[in-house]
C-alpha cells in the first residue's frame, strides 16, 4: 500500500494539541481539507473519509446533515455514495417506473429487498460499520454504495475531489475509501496530526481500478 | 610422297573448323540453357518465397480472428456466469463449494479445459490442477492492468483464456474460462489456411536468433537440412511473464520439391538441347567445311601438279570461291603451259630451243632409235641485219622456219639461237647427204623479206646418231664441228661429222688453254725483222712479230695460234702486250728506226686500242711517228666509214699506219684514196712470182708508181734473194724486207746490227 500525501501547511504547535482538546468545545476544534486525486491528477469524488481521533471520538448520536435515504431514481441509487452512522436505518424508495431488487453481498449487512414497485419504500438498518456495496438484481449498471461509520467525522468528496471535515483534532487516523479503492477493503489509512483551530490540507493521490 | 588427306571429323578443334563450330555452339546453348535453368529456379524460388508470404499473412490474420472470436466466446460465456446473481452470491460470500460446483457445470458446457476464479485478493478458486506459485497474484495484476484476456500457459499447457468480472456490484473477482491450445486444436487452425503452416505458440526466446516478430517477410532458416520460411506474430499473453509468439513456418524446400520435376525436365531438355545444338551445328560446320576440305584437296592436288576442279554447288561465299579457285587453276594451267611452251620453244619463230632439241635427242638416243642431226648456220646473216635491219632479219628468220619445214615437214625443227637452226632426221626414204642437199636448195631460193630481195645461204654440219655421238652433248657437238667445217670450207656447202674433226677440235682448245696460260707466264715474245731503206742503205724500222715459246712442244708459229688468238679474242689483250713491249724495245734504238706491229681485225675493231697505243707510246717515252700499226685489207670487208673513222683517230695521235698484205683479198684502190696510208707493204706472193712473171714486175712497178704519186712508202715482204732485190730497186721500191737482208732478229740481237752497220758506214 502506498500513500502519496504532500504538506501544504503544519502547525508550529503540534505538541501541544491533545491538551487543548480536551478543553476547547468541538466548535472550536481544527479542519482538515483533503484533495483527492487519482494517479492521473484527476479529482475523485464520491470517495469517503473519516478520521478518528487518537483521543477517541465524542461520545452521543451521530448524525449527518445528508439523512439516510438512498433513492432510486432513473435507474441509479442516489446519492450513490451514502455516508450513514452505525445504526441508521436507510430507506429506499423507488422513484422509478420500474421496480427494483435491491440486494447486498457485503460482508457489513447482506440483505435483499425484492421487487418492489415504484413510490414503494423498504428501509434497512446497518448494525455494523464497513462499506456496504448495493446492487440491483434486475439492472446490473445499478450500484450504489451505504458506508456505515462509527464516528463524527465523515465526509463524501465532492466532484472536485474535496472533503472537509471539520472538528477533529490532534493526532488522528484518517481513513480514505472509495469503491474502486486499489486497496485491501477499497480503503486507505494515514495518520494525520489535526490542528486545534487551524486547517490541515492535503492532497492525496489514490489507487484506483 | 603426296601426304593423305585428313577426311571427315576429327575431335581436336584447334586442327579443325567443323569440331570448333560444334564445340563453340553447343558451349552457348548449354551456357544459354543453364541460365534459363537458373532463371526458372531463382524464380520459382522467388514466386514460392512470396507465395507462402502471402499465405503466412492470410493465415496469421485468420488466426488472429478465429482466436479474437475464441476469446469473445470465453469473455461471453464468462460473463454469463459472472452476472449469475447465486454465483454472485457464492463468491460474495466465499462459498466455494457452491463456486466450484458452478464453473464446473460451466466448463461442461462449453467444454472448456479451465473454469476458475480469481478473486480480488489473487486468490484462485476452481483450477483444474496445480498453478505455480505467484500465479495467482500475476493473474490479478494482469487482470488489474485491464488485461482480460490472452494466452495462459500453466503446467506444460497452453490455454487461450478470458477473464469477466465479478461485480457485486463491487468488483469481486474475476471469472476465467480457458481452452487449452492442444495439437487437435492447434490442426484445427492449421486447416484454416490453404497449406499448412503448422502454427504453433512459443516462447520469443525460443525463436531462432534473427526472428523479427510480425516482419513483412517471413525468414528463412536451416532445419534439418531443410530450409523453412519462418513468421512469428506475438501473442497477448494472460498472467505470464515470458512473451509467447504464435509461428507458421513452411517448408521452403517442400515447397520447391513440387517444381523439382519441371526443373528436371527443363534440366533433361536443355541436354537434349544442347545435343542437338550440337548435332545441328556440328551438321552445319561439316556442311560449310565440306567444300573448305574439298578446296584444300583439289589445292594439294594442284600443288601436287595435278589438274584439279572443285564443284560449285552454292552461290554463296564458298561457292564464289570454289569457283574463283577452279578459275585459277585454269589460269595457272594456261600459264604453266605458256611458260612450258616458252620455256621450250623459240618465241619468234615458234620452232622448238635447244633446250627441246637437247630433250628430243635424248629420248631419241634412249630409245636407241638412228637419225641424222643436221645443224645449220646462215651464211652473212650479219650482214643482213647489220644493213637492213633487224626486223628484216627476223623476218628472214621466220622465212627460213617455214622453208625448213615445208622442206622436211616430218622432221623435228628447232632455232638454238641467232641463225643457227637444227634439224633432227628420223630414218626416211631420204638419206642425210639427199636430205642436206635438198635443205641447201630450199634456203638458197631467193626470197623477199620486208621489200628486200634476199638471197640467203646457209652452211650445214651433219651427225648421224647413234654413231657420232652417244648422247646429246656430244652428238650436238660434232654437229657443230662439221658445221664448223663446212663454214670454213667455203660457205654454202654441207659436211658430215669425222672423228678427225673431233681430234683437231680437241687440239684446239687444248692450245686455247694453253694460250691463257702463255699470257699469263710470259711464254710469248718479240722477234724482230728488219726493214731496210734501199735510199738510204740503211735499217729504216723493224716489224714486230710475236713468238709463242710453248713448254713442252716448244716454238709454235703464229700461223697456228694467232687465228686462234683472233677466234677467242685472246688477239686483244695480246696485241695491246704486243704494241707496249715494242714500244718499250724501240725506245733503245736510233731515232730514225721505226718499230712495226701488226694489228689484227679483231683487236682494230676493240674501242680500247687508241688507249693502248697512247699508254704504250707514254710509258716508253717513244715519238708516235716511230709507231707503225700494220693493218690488213680485210678491215675493209665491212663498215668501211667506220674503219676509216678508226684509222683517222689513230693517225690523230701520230702514229703511222701501214697497209699490210697489199695486193690480196678485197684490195681496192679505193681505199687508197680514202685514206692516207703511211706505207704499202706489198704482199710477198707478188714477191716470189717476179723472177718467174713478167706481168709480176708490171704490177710492183704499178704500185710503186701509185704509192709514189700518193706520197707513200712501199716496202716488198718477203725478198729472199738478190734478184728479187734488183728488180724491187729497179722498179721503185722503197724499202725491202725479208731473208735476203735479215731473218726475224731477237731483241739482243738488234744492237749488234747497229754496231756491225755503223762500222760498214765508217768503212
Amino acid at each position: 500500500m502506498k500513500l502519496l500525501s504532500e504538506t501544504e501547511a503544519m502547525t508550529r504547535f503540534a505538541l501541544a494539541l491533545p491538551a487543548l482538546l480536551a478543553t476547547l468545545p468541538v466548535a472550536h476544534a481544527g479542519t482538515l481539507d483533503l484533495r483527492l486525486v487519482d494517479a492521473a491528477g484527476r479529482p475523485v469524488p464520491d470517495a469517503v473519509v473519516t478520521i478518528r481521533p487518537d483521543a477517541g471520538v465524542p461520545r452521543g448520536p451521530i448524525r449527518f446533515p445528508w439523512g439516510t435515504t438512498m433513492t432510486q431514481q432513473d435507474i441509479a441509487f442516489n446519492p450513490r455514495v451514502l455516508i450513514v452512522p452505525v445504526g441508521a436505518t436507510v430507506a429506499f424508495p423507488n422513484r422509478d417506473k420500474v421496480r427494483h431488487h435491491v440486494y447486498s453481498f457485503s460482508k457489513p449487512a447482506r440483505f435483499e429487498i425484492k421487487l418492489y414497485g415504484r413510490d414503494e419504500t423498504r428501509s434497512y438498518t446497518f448494525k455494523t460499520p464497513g462499506a456496504v456495496a448495493i446492487g440491483c438484481n434486475i439492472h446490473d449498471a445499478m450500484n450504489g454504495y451505504i458506508k456505515v461509520v462509527d464516528t463524527p467525522f465523515a465526509a463524501k468528496s465532492d466532484a472536485q475531489g474535496l472533503a472537509r471535515i471539520a472538528g477533529a483534532s490532534g493526532a488522528a487516523t484518517v481513513t480514505i475509501w472509495h469503491p474502486r479503492m486499489k486497496a485491501k477493503d477499497n480503503q486507505v489509512t494515514m495518520r494525520v496530526p489535526l490542528d486545534a483551530t487551524g486547517t490541515v490540507s492535503r492532497r492525496v493521490a489514490l489507487a484506483l481500478r | 610422297m603426296r601426304p593423305a588427306i585428313r577426311r571427315g571429323w576429327t575431335l581436336d578443334p584447334r586442327r579443325s573448323l567443323s569440331a570448333r563450330l560444334t564445340l563453340v555452339y553447343a558451349a552457348l546453348f548449354a551456357l544459354a540453357a543453364a541460365l534459363i535453368l537458373l532463371g526458372a529456379r531463382w524464380g520459382i524460388e522467388r514466386y514460392a518465397e512470396r507465395a507462402i508470404n502471402a499465405e503466412m499473412q492470410a493465415g496469421a490474420k485468420a488466426f488472429g480472428r478465429v482466436t479474437a472470436m475464441r476469446y469473445a466466446q470465453l469473455g461471453d460465456a464468462g460473463r454469463v456466469l459472472a452476472s449469475d446473481f447465486g454465483f454472485r452470491a457464492a463468491v460474495a460470500t466465499g462459498d466455494a463449494p457452491t463456486i466450484g460446483s458452478a464453473l464446473a457445470s460451466l466448463k461442461r458446457r462449453f467444454d472448456l479445459e479451465q473454469a476458475f476464479v480469481v478473486d480480488i485478493d489473487g486468490q484462485v478458486t476452481g483450477f483444474d490442477g496445480q498453478l505455480s506459485e505467484g500465479k495467482g497474484d500475476r493473474l490479478l495484476g494482469a487482470l488489474d492492468g485491464g488485461v482480460d484476456r490472452g494466452v495462459l500457459r500453466s503446467g506444460g499447457r497452453v490455454y487461450n483464456a478470458a477473464a469477466a468480472p465479478i461485480e457485486t456490484p463491487m468488483l469481486l473477482g474475476w471469472v476465467v474460462f480457458a481452452k487449452e491450445i492442444d495439437a487437435a486444436e492447434m490442426r484445427e487452425l492449421g486447416r484454416l489456411t490453404s497449406m499448412d503452416l503448422h502454427p504453433a505458440i512459443v516462447p520469443v526466446a525460443d525463436l531462432p536468433a534473427g526472428t523479427t516478430l510480425d516482419a513483412r517477410d517471413a525468414k528463412v532458416i536451416a532445419r534439418d537440412g531443410e530450409r523453412i520460411l519462418l513468421r512469428a506474430s506475438p501473442v497477448p499473453v494472460f498472467g505470464g511473464r515470458t512473451p509467447l509468439a504464435l509461428t507458421l513456418e513452411y517448408s521452403l524446400t517442400a515447397a520447391l520439391a513440387g517444381y523439382q520435376p519441371m526443373l528436371w525436365s527443363l534440366l533433361g531438355f536443355g541436354l537434349l538441347g544442347v545435343a542437338i545444338a550440337a548435332l545441328g551445328s556440328h551438321v552445319v560446320a561439316q556442311r560449310i567445311t565440306r567444300p573448305i576440305k574439298a578446296l584444300d584437296a583439289a589445292a594439294r592436288r594442284v600443288s601436287a601438279g595435278e589438274s584439279a576442279q572443285v564443284p560449285v554447288e552454292t552461290r554463296d561465299e564458298l561457292g564464289r570461291l570454289a569457283g574463283s579457285f577452279n578459275r585459277m587453276v585454269v589460269a595457272i594451267e594456261d600459264r604453266e603451259q605458256r611458260i612450258a611452251h616458252m620455256a621450250f620453244h623459240d618465241s619468234l619463230t615458234g620452232l622448238a630451243n635447244r633446250a627441246l632439241l637437247r630433250e628430243h635427242v635424248a629420248r631419241l638416243l634412249a630409245r636407241g632409235q638412228g637419225f641424222a642431226l643436221l645443224c645449220l648456220d646462215l651464211d652473212n646473216f650479219k650482214v643482213v641485219n647489220d644493213t637492213l635491219g633487224h626486223p628484216t632479219g627476223d623476218a628472214l628468220l621466220c622465212e627460213i622456219a617455214r622453208r625448213l619445214q615445208a622442206a622436211c615437214p616430218d622432221a623435228f625443227i628447232a632455232r638454238l639461237g641467232g641463225d643457227e637452226f637444227a634439224l633432227v632426221a628420223e630414218e626416211s626414204a631420204r638419206t642425210p647427204d639427199r636430205l642436206g642437199r635438198d635443205l641447201l636448195a630450199a634456203i638458197s631460193a631467193p626470197a623477199t623479206v620486208n621489200g628486200h630481195r634476199v638471197v640467203p645461204g646457209t652452211s650445214i654440219g651433219i651427225a648421224i646418231a647413234p654413231h657420232d655421238g652417244a648422247n646429246a652433248t656430244d652428238l650436238q657437238k660434232n654437229a657443230d664441228l662439221a658445221l664448223y667445217r663446212a663454214k670454213r670450207e667455203g660457205k654454202g656447202g654441207l659436211r658430215f661429222f669425222e672423228s678427225a674433226m673431233d681430234e683437231e677440235a680437241q687440239k684446239r682448245r687444248q692450245m686455247e688453254l694453253d694460250l691463257h696460260d702463255a699470257m699469263r707466264e710470259g711464254q710469248l715474245f718479240l722477234m724482230f725483222q728488219p726493214l731496210f731503206d734501199l735510199g738510204k742503205g740503211r735499217v729504216s724500222a723493224f716489224e714486230a712479230l710475236m713468238r709463242w715459246q710453248h713448254p713442252e712442244r716448244g716454238l709454235i708459229s703464229p700461223v697456228d695460234f694467232i687465228p686462234l688468238a683472233e677466234d677467242t679474242g685472246l688477239i686483244v689483250p695480246m696485241g695491246a702486250w704486243a704494241i707496249r713491249e715494242a714500244c718499250r724495245a724501240a725506245r733503245q734504238w736510233p731515232d730514225h728506226v721505226r718499230v712495226a706491229v701488226n694489228v689484227s681485225a679483231v683487236q682494230f675493231r676493240n674501242p680500247g686500242l687508241n688507249t693502248v697505243v697512247m699508254q704504250a707510246l707514254a710509258e716508253s717515252g717513244l715519238a708516235p711517228d716511230r709507231l707503225e700499226l700494220e693493218i690488213t685489207e680485210s678491215l675493209f670487208i665491212d663498215n668501211v666509214e667506220g674503219v676509216l673513222a678508226s684509222l683517222h683517230s689513230l693517225r690523230a695521235l701520230g702514229v703511222r699506219v701501214a697497209l699490210d698484205d697489199f695486193g690480196t683479198g678485197y684490195s681496192s684502190l679505193s681505199y687508197l684514196r680514202s685514206f692516207p696510208f703511211d706505207k704499202i707493204k706489198i704482199d710477198r706472193s707478188f714477191i716470189i712470182d717476179l723472177l718467174s712473171s713478167d706481168g709480176a714486175t708490171a704490177i710492183i712497178k704499178s704500185i710503186t708508181t701509185l704509192a709514189d704519186a700518193l706520197g707513200m712508202e712501199t716496202t716488198a715482204e718477203g725478198v729472199e734473194n738478190v734478184g728479187q732485190l734488183d728488180i724491187l730497186r729497179e722498179q721503185g721500191c722503197s724499202h725491202i724486207q725479208g731473208f735476203y737482208f735479215s731473218r726475224p732478229l731477237p731483241e739482243g740481237a738488234i744492237a749488234e746490227l747497229f754496231a756491225e752497220e755503223r762500222a760498214r758506214a765508217a768503212a
